[in-house]
């Protein structure tokens, strides 16, 4: 990048990029979703494959080399040749930082980055508690994040501002305002809103941290990716270490700060040196720079780096508390009795390397067309919370659908074939015959087993005498499970109609994941 | 209260207006009944010629529809299953009937179902999102439900349930043509055109299961179709509604045709080797007066 004024300031080119960037993100989180073909055309999951963070922390936590995650090689070696681009001129958190920044400008801001040092312990912390056993980094991985707040709370809740206003006006606003509302309604439908309204567990909490985020824009600027991300500072590591150098003022600058003063992430030092762990090239400095000093280009400058060395207490000091701290998760209850209504996705592997790949990202979520797959929040234990569980209360499984495998970026649920699937036990279904109403009380019923979707249904019935609220005999149709045909679709739990709790209701038993959790068999002694 | 009654509500209140549940009113005064029910069988490997010879049977398509009139075709479109596995109505079933409907001169032919398993799987997996495309017409639409147009109904005449929950396009219809699949169902023993009903009405459907027959023929009080097609081109005999197995589908390349609803049910019913009044909702149909059970009492043409 040559020393001079540009016809069209490299910061708009910048903006471009930026601008490009979370367009093509918000196109792949839209069209992460069926469309009409069982086999997705695109998905956000991208993204989390060159994620080096991710691509880091999972492999540590699962200790061999995750091949899905090896396009974030290429994030790494162009960030070595880059510096922290990546951040300045990609991603959509941070471009969604920098377009809200406007309206949450702090009065005072502050030059210096608030808490230099917490990235990197923040960092240290996730890859060494990921590395003894914690996986956490899906907390706080930018993308994660992002795509989690997005599904499990704003488009929600934007589809029902939309179709809340839309009811509104079909059924209150007289014709003549339908011939407007209804062609648009019908546009936004086609475009930007989802298919369906999607109900989530967790969904203020993913919103209260999606908006801290932005929220803390009123502390300082970027404060996130300067003071928290750890993805920024992974990529920022790299930079200071890789070849792109910025060059900043010198002597001959006399009074001048305008770079200083400018600088979003706090890059540029009294001396107007630059920290290329912290500088995301947004090249606002090198636009603004009224000598025209500022240059980037690849040589490495004679003295040191200037910026952050981080303190070896610190460091070490978070590496220790990720290294310790796992050894608590072993002694839980948790560790010798799990939560029998954590059921996983179709295809999850065995529960402790299923949390070591999962990322927290959400997209299983997104994509699930039966809106059955919710967050967890506390039940898989700290390091559990946002990670995929059913409900199949809330939703079910689909029988012919394979999506969550697909979006899945990490391969914690991998790819199902619809054969397999279509025999993959996710759990078991158990009636409450006290609730039942053929049971409970001699109420025809079988909804459950209407829907049964197994080719030789899972659930079959007995058609018996049973008593009514009268204290009558009656003859009713009983059904009954049969356990080595149900595979925990959980559709006959959705579509129970009993208020409240279902009278037939799924648990983790027999998962084919889990060996140790395989059901009792009448021939293997349990007669 | 449902999420929508209840927005609804809200915005009734921040409006400052009292809350008026708007009713639709469906006149139940029956038309006098011809004393023979007329039935058409038709048979044929070629499901078009199929659907025309039957329909010609019944002095054909214009009998049922006038030019300028909006036409509702109401096929079983429930499952997410292929057309082999017979658990929704066949495609070129559904195709050669819109296709009469708009020779007959319709302005506007709508095909829909309330599905139970996802309404995209179900409409594309079907086949009949497709072939329905394939005809390339303004006037066809294939929507999915839209949840704003269910409306209360009184059902004056209802036995078991004094109110229901119905899609509009259906009550606004000139004409309603019902095009159930006929295949085995678990608590009714079968599900033929009382039944396909079902999905146009709104709410949680799966309490209407205790009393299911008596109930579908309250429904059937209001929601009458001027036709009903029983495709039973393919049939379900066992693990209905949905099936999933081919060795379940009997191949019949039948459809039964009539304008009285009871009378199409009762001539199925005898296909799966049953008796009508086996069949709850025949009977409860039969008893309101809504039609012809007694397979003696029909005129059949067989073609
Ligand atoms: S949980 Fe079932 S319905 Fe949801 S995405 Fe996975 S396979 Fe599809
Ligand atoms: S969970 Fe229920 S509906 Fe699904 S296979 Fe088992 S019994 Fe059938």
């Amino acid at each position: 990048m040559a020393n001079r004024k540009h016809i069209i300031p490299l910061s708009r080119w910048r903006q471009l990029s930026q601008a490009v960037c979370l367009l093509l993100f918000l196109f792949l989180f839209s069209k992460t979703d069926y469309t009409g073909s069982d086999q997705l055309e695109y998905a956000v999951n991208i993204i989390f494959r060159f994620d080096p963070l991710i691509a880091t922390a999972v492999m540590l936590a699962a200790k061999s080399v995750v091949l899905l995650l090896l396009p974030a090689l290429i994030l790494v070696a162009l960030s070595l040749l880059l510096g922290r681009f990546f951040c300045g001129w990609a991603c959509p958190l941070g471009t969604l930082i920098d377009l809200v920044h406007p309206l949450l400008k702090s009065h005072n801001p502050a030059l210096d980055t608030r808490f230099p040092r917490l990235r990197y312990g923040i960092l240290a912390f996730l890859l060494s508690a990921a590395f003894f056993g914690l996986p956490l980094v899906g907390y706080l991985d930018p993308f994660s994040l992002l795509v989690r707040g997005l599904t499990l709370a704003v488009e929600p809740a934007i589809n029902h501002a939309a179709t809340s206003f839309f009811t509104f006006t079909y059924q209150k606003a007289p014709a003549l305002v339908n011939l407007v509302t209804e062609p648009l309604y019908d546009f936004l439908q086609a475009t930007i809103l989802p298919f369906s309204q999607k109900h989530y567990h967790l969904v203020y909490l993913s919103m209260a941290i999606l908006a801290t985020v932005f929220l803390l824009e009123l502390n300082q600027r970027r404060f996130f990716c300067r003071n928290l991300c750890p993805l920024g500072a992974l990529l920022g590591l790299l930079a200071r270490f890789g070849l792109m150098n910025g060059a900043g003022g010198n002597d001959a600058c006399g009074r001048c700060t305008t770079c200083r003063n400018i600088c979003r992430m706090g890059a540029i030092d009294e001396q107007r040196h630059i920290d290329m762990a912290a500088c995301t090239l947004c090249l606002e400095c090198l636009d603004k720079c009224p000598r025209s000093t500022i240059i980037f280009n690849w040589k490495k400058p004679l003295t040191l780096q200037t910026g952050y060395s981080g303190s070896r207490r610190f460091f070490l000091g978070s590496l220790t508390a990720g290294a310790l701290l796992p050894l608590f998760t072993n002694v839980r209850g948790l560790a010798k009795v799990t939560n029998q209504r954590l059921i996983r996705p179709p295809g999850a592997l065995g529960e402790k390397e299923f949390l070591s790949l999962c990322v927290r990202c959400g997209e299983c979520m997104k994509v699930c067309i039966g809106n059955t797959l919710q967050p967890v929040f506390l039940e898989a234990g700290i390091e559990g919370m946002f990670s995929p569980k059913v409900d199949s209360r809330l939703g079910y499984c689909e029988f012919n659908c394979t999506l969550c495998g697909q979006v899945c970026p990490t391969g914690a649920i991998r790819e199902l074939q619809l054969t397999e699937k279509h025999t993959f036990k996710i759990g078991q279904a158990f009636f409450d015959k006290n609730r039942c109403l053929p049971y409970a009380r001699g109420i025809p019923c079988m909804v459950c087993e209407e829907h049964c979707p197994t080719a030789d249904k899972a659930i079959k019935f007995n058609e018996t005498m049973a008593t009514n609220d009268r204290g009558q005999q009656v003859q009713v149709k009983q059904p009954f499970v049969v356990a080595e045909l149900c595979i925990g679709c959980g559709i006959c739990e959705h579509k129970c109609p009993l208020p409240g709790a279902a009278a037939i209701r799924i648990t983790n038993a027999g998962e084919t994941r889990s060996p140790d959790k395989a059901l009792p068999v009448a021939s293997a002694g349990y007669g | 209260m449902d999420r929508r009654t209840f927005l609804h509500h809200v915005f009734l209140w921040t409006a400052g207006l009292t809350v008026t549940i708007p009713r639709f009113r469906v006149s139940t005064a029956f038309a006098g009944q011809s004393s023979t029910s007329r039935l058409a069988v038709g048979k044929d490997i070629d499901y078009g010629l199929l659907v025309e010879k039957t329909l010609a049977a019944l002095n054909g398509m214009n009998a049922f529809i006038r030019p300028g009139d909006k036409v509702v075709i109401k096929p079983n479109i429930g499952w997410d299953r292929s057309p082999e596995q017979a658990a929704n109505t066949h495609p070129l079933v559904v195709k050669a009937l819109v296709e009469h409907a708009l020779e007959a001169g319709a302005a506007k032919v709508q095909v829909f179902d309330r599905t139970c398993n996802e309404q995209r799987r179900c409409y594309k997996n079907s086949g009949i999102e497709d072939t329905l495309k394939g005809l390339k017409n303004k006037k066809v639409s294939l929507e999915h439900i839209d949840q704003r147009k269910f409306v209360p109904v009184d059902l004056e005449r209802g036995k078991s349930l004094s109110r229901m929950e119905i899609y509009r396009d259906v009550l606004e219809a000139d004409s309603y043509i019902n095009v159930p699949v006929a295949k085995h169902h678990g608590l009714s023993r079968l599900t033929l055109g009382l039944k396909n009903s079902m999905g146009v009405i709104g709410g949680n459907r799966g309490k209407l299961h205790f009393n299911l027959g008596q109930k579908l023929a309250d429904l059937a009080t209001v929601v009458r179709p001027t036709l009903t097609v029983i495709d039973a081109t393919r049939m379900l005999l066992r693990n209905g509604p949905q099936g999933g197995s081919l060795n379940d589908v009997q191949i019949s390349n039948t459809v039964i045709a009539s304008a009285d609803p009871v009378a199409a049910d009762a001539y199925a019913t005898t296909l799966f080797g049953l008796k009508p009044e086996e069949i709850a909702s025949t009977k409860a149909a039969y008893d309101l007066g809504l039609g012809e059970m007694t397979i003696d009492n029909l005129q059949i043409i067989e073609v």
